[in-house]
């Protein structure tokens, strides 16, 4: 009972609330960085993937299986304790990489083997007529890229591709294990600290539940109304 | 190549003994999930006073990132509940909890997707609810719902490397062990990378290819 008591005391999580709240901006920090990274290599990802060149295929098959199905946490360690050396090796000087990089960097490429397959469900989705339509206006590729893939490839990938930025603020809690002071982070330190792993372990558990329960429940609202009428 | 031989190769029964570790809290959270997804499940669907717990279980589960259900399953639970009593058992149970959520939910957009007239048929043959479920709903269920099953144990596994934060001796920890003992990870962490990536594509094909058989045998919907 006192256990209980004390679980759910969150006293001592609300005093820490600076150093917590800090953390948690490191955390969507991390987020934005890997976000914008796992876009923009997912979709060149993608592109390759339904590119006329096998090679090239081939090249975006094993960019999506390569980081699809590699665990956040052995690609996490990799990038930050193997890739600096490799580079190093390559460059014959001393190479470190800031933990911070390391965690963007890791996040980055472990979900743009995810965005690849949604950017190419969304590509593969359109009909072949709309860019027959676009060359037969005398489009070059790029500007048909530009005006009629990408625009529906959006529209049509947006509520997996919510579903997936979710599941990467999730993933953000993990780069506290290559000591990137994120929320989870300064859980631990201020634990270790205090000798009271009960409410900071609970609060964290708290606040991360509210955070992503309110955006995972927004983005399955959204998602319903944008189907309903824009899929329509 | 010297360095493959003596960090990897030579350390093949590291490999191993971490891997078996990794495939047994795989395996047991696996299977605890199924369950818990079901009771989940079927207590929210058919348990109405348990409903609002169902749900909040549910989405807790299914919203709370997997390392920090971890951390709290392995550091408060023992306090709040006296158990899990080791940290192997926390390993599998924080698995396992994470994983019933989302089962949960594929197993309901199952039972809802079995058209109600069935149940009525059944009802109108003379079945009782409970033989209606066992041999009309479930058996669909059981079916639409195992390329998603089969997908939510490549998750496990790759949730399954936390576990080594919590110093059981999976294949995580076995190989960061390796590093500390010889100083040298370009080999023994890219080759511990491999294994993960290898397994766990092997598991998503052979998803992918059990959902192209059940397509084609009983013309399922892909999921």
């Amino acid at each position: 009972m006192q256990a209980l008591h004390q679980a759910f005391d969150l006293s001592l999580f609300w005093d820490y609330r600076a150093i917590l709240l800090n953390g948690f901006g490191v955390n969507v920090l991390v987020f934005l960085g890997a976000a914008a990274l796992a876009l923009l290599l997912g979709l060149g990802a993608a592109l390759l993937r339904v590119n006329k060149f096998p090679p090239l295929r081939w090249l975006g098959t094993i960019h999506v299986e390569l980081f699809r199905n590699a665990p956040d946490y052995i690609m996490l360690v990799w990038v930050h304790f193997v890739l600096p050396l490799l580079i190093a090796l390559a460059l014959r000087r001393r190479v470190e990489f800031d933990p911070f990089f390391s965690a963007v960097l890791a996040l980055g490429l472990v979900y743009s083997g995810y965005f690849a397959e949604t950017f190419r469900a969304g590509i593969e989705a359109i009909p072949r007529g709309n860019i027959d339509a676009g060359r037969a206006f005398g489009m070059s590729e790029r500007l048909i890229l530009w005006r009629i893939t990408l625009p529906q490839v959006v529209r049509r990938m947006l509520p997996e591709a919510l579903n997936q930025f979710i599941s990467l603020f999730k993933a953000t809690t993990i780069v506290s294990l290559i000591a990137v002071p994120d929320l989870m982070y300064d859980v631990s330190m201020v634990t270790q600290q205090e000798m009271r792993p009960l409410p900071l372990y609970t609060g964290a558990a708290l606040v991360y539940f509210l955070v992503i329960f309110i955006l995972a429940t927004g983005v399955r609202a959204f998602s319903e109304r944008w189907r309903r009428k824009i899929l329509a | 190549m010297g360095n493959w031989e003596r960090l990897v190769w030579n350390q093949r029964d590291v490999f191993i003994a971490g891997f078996a570790v990794t495939l047994e809290v795989c395996l047991i959270a696996f299977a605890a999930a199924i369950v818990g997804g079901l009771v989940l499940c079927l207590t929210r669907l058919y348990v109405r006073p348990l409903r609002p717990l169902a749900v909040l279980l549910i989405e807790f589960f299914r919203d709370t990132p997997i390392f920090v259900q971890l951390m709290w399953v392995a550091y408060v639970w023992p306090e709040l509940f006296g158990f899990p009593k080791s940290f192997f058992a926390a390993g599998w149970l924080a698995l396992a909890l994470q994983s019933s959520g989302y089962l949960a939910e594929t197993f309901r957009a199952g039972i809802e997707g079995v058209p109600r007239g069935q149940r009525e048929a059944a009802f109108s043959a003379g079945m009782s609810p409970a033989q209606t479920f066992a041999r009309i709903v479930m058996p669909q269920v059981a079916l639409a719902s195992a390329p998603s099953i089969v997908n939510q144990f490549t998750v496990i596994v790759k949730s399954s490397t936390l576990i080594s934060v919590i110093t059981v001796p999976d294949l995580m920890s076995e190989s960061q062990r390796l590093v500390n003992v010889w100083y040298e990870p370009i080999e023994i962490l890219t080759a511990t990378a491999a294994i993960y990536i290898l397994f766990v594509f092997l598991i998503s094909l052979s998803g992918k290819l059990l959902a192209d058989h059940l397509r084609r045998r009983y013309g399922l919907a892909a999921t």
